[in-house]
Parts: C-alpha cells; structure tokens; sequence
C-alpha cells in the first residue's frame, strides 16, 4: 500500500471531486455537520464528528425498494420489480471518521451475512471509495479505544487521511484506495506514514483505555441475560430508540407496502428494538413484552451477539453518540461494566 | 439556600425520610451523568440509594412521565414543571394521589445544552454547576456562565419556578419569577397567509427522524397505543415521507392541547433540536384565552378538552 | 446480482377453506416465469414470504413438499392485514413469492434413525411437506419407523384430511391423530398431544423427535420426551418470531445472537436451551 501527501486539502478535494465520482463529505447545514453531496470548498474540517453517523448513505432512513403497477392493460400488473438500484452512482466519501468506518464494517459483515448478500446496502458501500479522517483532537464523548478501536483506525476505510498543515498526509489501505488516488493529480509519494504513528500516539494517549469486556465475552449469553443490572437500566429508559437511530452500527429495518389506486412500492424504514411494535406477533403475543427485554437485547447485541457472529468485533465502535443524546443518561460504557462483573 | 452541597443535601435528607416515614417506597430524581450535560433519573429504594441524589440543571426529562401505571408509592423531587404534570396525571387518572407525595425544588431553570454551545465554541470536557452558574473546562481552560443566559427556551417562561402550591414539601429557596410567555412571535406568525404558516411548521419538523423520542419523553403521551403505532388500521406511512412526519407533530400537539405544561422535555429529547414546543405554544395560548385553565395547577380541574359542558362555546359549528 | 428481496410472481392456482371456523385456507401457487420454480429450490421447514403487492409480506412454512412438482402449498391463518387480505383473494389472482428462506429439517442427519413427528394445530404445515417427502419410495428406505402424532382441539380444525386418512392406511408410517375431546362423529383418538405422545412414542435410542405446536402444546410434551429419554440434540422445532426481511439482516427476529429466519426456524433443543426465551 502506498502513502502519499497533499499540500492543500481544497486542491485534493477538488481532485477527488474531478475524479467523476460523486464527493460525499461532511458539511455544516444550520449548524450542524452532515455528510452530503457538496462541492469541495464547502468541505468542514473542524468537526468532531458528523451530527448523524454515516450509515444513511448507504442505508437511508427510507428507502424504497421495490415497486409495482395495477395496470391490467399493461404487462407485468401486480409483479414488482426492482427501484433504484440502476441509479446508484460510484462515489467517493471523504472524511468518514474511523469509528464510524468500523462500524460500517459491521453493518456491512451483517448486509452481506453467511447466506444473502443485500444488493441496495452492496451497490452503495462497494461502489463508495471510503476515505477516512483521522482523529487528531478526539472529543470528549469519544471512546473508540475502550472499544478496540482507535482515532487512526483503519477498518473499513480505503484511505486513512490526516491534517498536516494546510494539506494531508494519505496512507491507502485497500486496492480500491491505492487506484483512486493512483488516478488523482497534485500527489506527492510518501511522507505521511511515518508522522502517522507519532500523532496516532498521542490522540490515542487523550482517550480511555479499554473497556474489560472480557467476562462479557466469555460467559454464556444465559449467563449474561439474566444479570440482574437489566431491570435497573431499563427503569429510567424511556425506550424513544434514539440510540438506535444515532448508532453507526444499529441497522435494523422494517418493511412497509404503499399503495395508491395506480400501483405501490415496497420500502424499508429505519426501525428500532426500543419499540413494543418491533416484535410483537401477529397473535397478539410479544416475546420483549416489557423494558427491561427491550434495553438488553440492544446491548447485549452490541456488547455479545454482534461479537459472537462477528468473529468477536465490537458492536459498538465508541462514537460516542449515544451518551451524547440519550436523554437519561444510559450510558453503554456503564452497561459494559455492569455486564462484566 | 447558600450552595448547591446544601440543597443536595436537603434532597437526600427530604428523600431518606420519605422512605422512612412509609410516605414513599421509590423516590424519584436525578443523579449526575457521566457524560457533560447528562443527568440521569434515579429512582432510590433504599436510604443508601438517596446519596446519589443532586440537583440538577441537565435534566433532559420530566419524571412525572414515569408515574403512569408505576407500583408503588412514589415521591417525586419536583421541579415546577413536573410538579404540574404530576397534578395533571392525577387528575387524568393515571396515578392515584395517594400515592403521591411531591418535594417541590425551587427552580431557576434547566441550561440548554445547545445555547451553551453557541456561546462556548472549544471542546468541553467537564461540565459542572452551582446555584447559578455553570462551570465548564476543556483542555487547558475554564469558563464560566450564568445559567440565567442560557437557559432552555420553555425555562425563560416559566409560570411556576416554585411549586409551593402543589407540593407536599417544599426545599430549596423561592425562585424569583419571571414574566410569563406573550405568545409574541407566534401572534406574529399568526397573521401571515396561511401558506406562510405552512411552511414555517412544515420547516421546523423537516429534520424530523421519526424517533418518536419527544412522544417517549412526554408526560401526557402515556397512551398504550399512539395512534402512529396502530396498525389495524395504519392511519399514518412509516416512511420519512414529509406529510407523514407533519401529520404526526400535529395530531400530537392536538392531543396535549390544554394538558401542556411546557416542560420542554420533548425539545430536549429531540436529538435533531426541533422547536417541537412552537406546535404547543399556540394552542395553550388558546386554552388559557377560552377556558382560562393553566394545566396542573389544580387538583381536581379536569383539562377543558377532555370535559363537556352545554354551556360550552359552540360558535365554530357553523 | 440476486435481488432477494424480489419475489417471484405467482398466481394463485388453487384455494381450499382447511377448517371449520374458516380461519386457515390452502393456497396453491404456481410460478409465472419458466424457470422460476427451480430457482425456487427448498427442503421440508424451508418458509418463504407471501408477498402481495401494496400489502405486504408474511413469512410462511412450504406446506408442499419439493418432490410435489408443478406448485408450492401454504396453509394460511387469517390473523394480519396480510393474511386477511390474502383470504379474500381470488383463485387466478397474481401475488408473489420470495424464498425458499431459512434451513430445512436435518433431513440427512436423521438418516438411518426413527422419526417421531408430532404437531399441534395448524403447525402441522411443515411437518406434512417433511411427510410427504419421507414416504417417497426414493427417500422412504433411509429413515427407520415413522410415527406421526397430530392433535387439533376439534374434528374440524385438523388439517390436510385427505392426506393423514390416506397415511392411516399404510404400514410403513404410524398415524395417531387426535381431538382434546369427544365429538360427534369422531371415532378417532380423545386426549392432548403429551398424553399420545407418551403413549406411542418409540424408544429414544436412535430415535429422533420433531415437533411443531402452539407454546402450550410444546411446553407439555418437551416434558414426555425428556423423560422417555430423548436426548436434547434429538429434539428438533421450528420456531416462529416476526421477520421482515427473512434473510438475516433486517434483525427483528433475534433470538439471542441467532436470527430465526436465516439461522433458524428449526433448532435443537440442544440449541434453545442456550438462548432466550424470546419467540
């Protein structure tokens, strides 16, 4: 893999806007920094993360999917037929954070599992090159290192970018990484990795160290089920699922039909375990009746599930959104303690 | 009140004796977070439980909102605002009042986080308080603020910063208070076309996730079954289809008419910063016009909405 | 790239009313497009999602059995909006199919074993495909003895008629169906499924049990099997949960670590007892 410098961001971005794939990257929008399609001089720099983690660019909160006709003149009425997935243009994401990248890469080890492969989730992460940014000033809700993640972590990502001065020092990581910037004009060889270690030392120095996950891991799932720290968390939940929605890793749809008197489509919606409606059957009978099974099953699949399925990764990536926004301060690196003691 | 030590102690001491005196089995209030401008609900069994208590200006909910259907009696470390709202689950018959025990706090008013923000610019890493000011450190600095210039937008106009009307027991200091909302803006709002009116309610909810976190973190909505939810028959898309999303903020601000105790804890819950309060606000303004009622400042008032009367005005029905 | 999200169209070639409260109807499929029913290759637990247009889906176990050739069959409760709908739907109408999801009945495992199949109500639905496809002359010589204990609360609300009265008279499977109670007409078995199952069930050496029921049927008979000394491993079901996407991604059907539809519906009792109780 190759390692490359830049010695100013807005010519590399313009470069990569140039490239004729579409730039994502994070912008400031009322205040808030999104990833979107922008030009390069509205890049933002200064953010700590993105408002929202980045998994809506390849998995949007609503995504139609499917569609059909009533049509009975017409062939083919009533039988549906693929929406979208011809219009989804290559692209290149710049300024993905490492936690999040990582946490794409579970999503993705879920999307594409032992047995199906999702083609809209596919099209859009396959055909995205991922460019990340490091973390240099990490902020203080941040943890990916108590979660085996670092601010320089590589997973996931095509490309690791960080700040040198006006410009940046680039390390590919991936054969998709090394042809797209192999592609770009205004690269200089070399110069970045060896600069890399010493700030990836010193941001890590500024995070926790990691979290003892250890018993967690290795008890039985029965075992760590029926703790009995679950009650206690779950009192003061009030099960809104705003977790859910902000976790780079928490990709759970529902499927929805939507009809008018011409035809419909079939779309899937962002969803989440939070809710009573999630698995209540069809009898009436609901196997997470109560709080209390709802608050566990998301951490026990973020903390033990998503760990057995995934050869041991973390399911959460310590972005630290989560205790950001969770209105009653659930705090998964608390639930994390609790689960191993 | 001399300091904030001295009223967390008041609190665990008001908290332990209504556990001893039977009057409680749970006490509910806050402890701090773990996170800057985190507080969390902390709801103390046991004298041990009560240590953990503080007051706190990082309160993101309105624990009255734990009440319906909860086992048990419950005394609840009330600010006004959830104070009024535990009256108002009385008086809804969702919690029985004997059940109840309230120790009102004087109240100066929760800090909005995000008004905290537009002013600090640095990362803050710690976020402390007294009694009227916050104190926030980064890396290598520390500044502090009046809470007065960065309170939550509900807080600015609150009615009742000292439920001693409502509570069984009373700690901390009177709260001065303050003038009550105008409505200004919004009569304002009012008299523009009504495509105007659209598109300002239309703008402030485009952001809208449809987490439903406001609905979780509402006192009145402890409905089994919100009617977004139902699905026989489904009355609204799940999508992130814009008139869905508006449908659902109105049908909403409709059901809590003349029950809204603008305790905010919908607009701090929302994790995209939506004045979810401006659907409120309108419609208080017209429950205390018509009816002349404040919600949760009786005891056995029933909210206008939900009562008839043939005396009622009926100049509507054309 | 496989789109498994699209179902195969259908048309509804045949509907059966299956009990007496009308609550369960057979629907017959046959597949539109050439070449679509060997794409649709199953095995009997197999489930796929009945996908009507502007409806939606419902995850359903293939009450066929492959070697039926020429149409798929599903037994049809009416409890959702899909499934109500799905019982007003008329013979001719164009729906669709998406699958085969899931993993079969350990059919080679069982190899060279007896098999005790016991079902309860309108479960039975997977267990008629894993019949049929037993009793083939082509499959029939790699099983042992083959017991089939079937129970419903009413005469009326057994399924599949026909088809066990047929098996009744063969020697080369033991058929013991039963009502909760006496009924007019009914010159059969009386008694709960436990109760058969405890009366007729073989030996447990070398045999092994699959079993499909509502929760209170399985919550007595796993009892009777344990203490006939049927091991664990050799207690085989198939569970039910919500599912969307039936392909293990969409995560509503987690059990534990595992997802029912993709890593399921059938386990072990090995295996269940190692996760919640959360289906």
């Amino acid at each position: 893999m190759a390692e490359y410098t830049v010695k100013d961001k807005l010519s590399f971005l313009k470069a990569a806007a140039g490239s004729g794939r579409r730039l994502l990257a994070p912008s400031s929008k009322d205040g808030r920094v999104r990833l979107a399609e922008v030009t390069p001089d509205r890049v933002a720099f200064d953010y700590l993360n993105t408002h929202l983690s980045p998994k809506d660019a390849f998995f949007p909160q609503t995504e139609k999917m499917l569609a059909f006709h009533k049509d009975a003149a017409k062939p083919g009425a009533f039988v549906y037929q693929p929406l979208g997935l011809d219009k989804i243009q290559p692209t290149v994401v710049f300024g993905l954070r490492p936690c999040d990248a990582r946490g794409l890469a579970v999503c993705d080890r879920v999307f594409q599992n032992d047995r199906f492969t999702d083609p809209y989730w596919k099209t859009k992460y396959e055909g995205a090159v991922k460019i990340g940014l490091a973390c240099q000033a990490p902020g203080p809700n941040c943890f990916c290192t108590a979660v085996g993640g670092s601010p320089f972590g590589e997973d996931g990502l095509d490309v690791l970018a960080f700040t040198k001065g006006e410009g940046l020092g680039l390390k590919t990581l991936t054969p998709a990484g090394d042809e797209f910037l192999k592609g770009l004009s205004g690269l200089e060889s070399g110069g970045a990795a060896g600069e890399m270690d010493g700030l990836k030392k010193a941001a890590e120095s500024r995070l926790p160290g990691p979290l003892d996950l250890a018993k967690a891991q290795a008890a039985p799932v029965m075992e760590i089920y029926n703790q009995p720290h679950w009650k206690e968390t779950a009192d003061r939940c009030l099960n809104c699922g705003t977790c859910t929605f902000f976790c780079p890793t928490c990709h759970c749809f529902d499927i929805q039909d939507e009809e008018n008197e011409r035809g419909g489509v079939r779309m899937r919606n962002w969803d989440t375990c939070m809710s009573w409606l999630y698995t209540i059957h069809g009898s009436g009978h609901n196997p997470r009746p109560t709080k209390t099974e709802r608050v566990r099953q998301r951490f026990m699949h973020k903390l033990k599930y998503i760990p057995l399925k995934q050869g041991g990764a973390c399911g959460c990536v310590g972005c630290g959104r989560c205790v950001q926004h969770c209105p009653v301060n659930i705090d998964i690196r608390a639930v994390a303690v609790d689960m191993s003691k | 009140m001399t300091s904030l030590a001295d009223l967390n102690q008041n609190i665990q001491t008001a908290a332990r004796r209504a556990l001893a005196d039977g009057r409680a089995e749970v006490v509910f209030g806050y402890r701090q977070g773990t996170a800057p401008f985190t507080a969390a609900p902390h709801f103390a069994r046991t004298p041990e439980d009560c240590g953990q208590f503080v007051w706190t200006s990082f309160a993101r909910v309105n624990l009255a909102a734990y009440l319906p259907k909860y086992p048990g009696k419950v005394a609840l470390i009330a600010r006004g605002c959830e104070a009024r709202s535990a009256v108002g689950q009385v008086v809804e018959s969702q919690f029985p009042r004997e059940n109840l025990y309230v120790i009102g706090v004087g109240c100066q008013g929760m800090v909005d986080p995000e008004a905290v923000l537009a002013r600090e610019k640095r990362p803050i890493r710690e976020v402390t308080e007294d009694l009227t000011t916050i104190n926030l450190a980064g890396d290598g600095w520390t500044a502090s603020l009046p809470k007065a210039e960065v309170l939550r937008r509900n807080c600015k106009t609150c009615v009742c910063r000292t439920p001693k009307d409502l509570a069984d027991e009373m700690l901390g200091g009177d709260a001065p208070p303050l003038p009550a909302d105008d409505f200004a803006d919004l009569k304002a709002l009012a008299a523009k076309p009504p495509q105007e009116k659209m598109a300002y309610f239309k703008g402030l909810v485009k952001d809208c996730l449809r987490c439903y976190a406001c609905r979780q973190a509402c006192p009145l909505c402890y409905c089994p079954v919100c009617f977004v939810d139902e699905t026989r028959p489904q009355w609204l898309g799940k999508s992130n289809d814009a008139m869905d999303t508006f449908t659902f903020h109105l049908l909403r601000a409709f059901h809590c008419a003349g029950r809204c105790t603008s305790c905010g804890a919908c607009e701090a819950a929302c994790p995209m910063d939506i004045k979810l309060r401006e659907f409120n606000r309108l419609l208080e303004e017209e429950v205390q016009k018509d009816w002349q009622f404040v919600p949760g400042a009786s005891w056995d008032q029933k909210p206008p909405l939900t009562t008839y009367r043939p005396d009622d005005e009926a100049d509507f029905i054309k | 790239m496989h789109n498994p999200y699209l179902p195969y169209p259908v048309r509804i070639a045949m509907i059966r009313v299956e009990t007496e409260d009308k609550n369960l109807r057979t629907f017959k499929f046959e597949f539109l497009n050439p070449g679509d029913e060997e794409k649709f290759a199953y095995l009997p637990g197999q489930f796929a999602e009945l996908s009507v247009p502007g409806q939606g889906e419902i995850p359903i176990g293939i009450a066929s059995s492959p070697t039926e050739k020429g149409s798929v069959l599903f037994t049809v409760n009416r409890v959702g909006q899909v499934s109500t709908f799905m019982h007003c739907m008329k013979e001719g109408d164009i729906m669709g199919l998406r699958g085969p999801l899931g993993h079969p009945y350990p059919l080679d495992t069982l190899k060279g074993k007896d098999i005790l199949i016991i079902a309860g109500g309108f479960a039975v639905t997977t267990l008629r495909s894993t019949i049929v496809w037993m009793l083939q002359p082509e499959n029939r010589p790699k099983y042992g003895k083959i017991t089939f204990v079937y129970g419903a609360r009413t005469p009326g609300l057994l399924l599949y008629k026909e088809e066990w009265s047929d098996w009744q008279k063969r020697d080369d499977i033991d058929v013991h169906v039963t009502v909760d109670r006496e009924a007019p007409g009914w010159t059969g078995r009386v008694g709960f499924v436990p109760a058969i199952t405890k009366e007729v069930c073989p030996p447990p050496k070398n045999t092994a049990a699959i079993i499909c029921g509502p929760p209170v049927m399985i919550k007595f008979t796993q009892p009777v099997l344990e203490e006939a000394g049927y091991s664990t491993d050799d207690i085989i079901m198939s569970l039910e949960n919500r599912m969307k996407c039936g392909l293990g991604i969409c995560g509503r059907c987690n059990v534990g670590p595992e997802y029912v539809c993709k890593d399921g519906p059938v386990f072990t009792l090995t295996q269940l007892n190692q996760l919640p109780k959360e289906y």
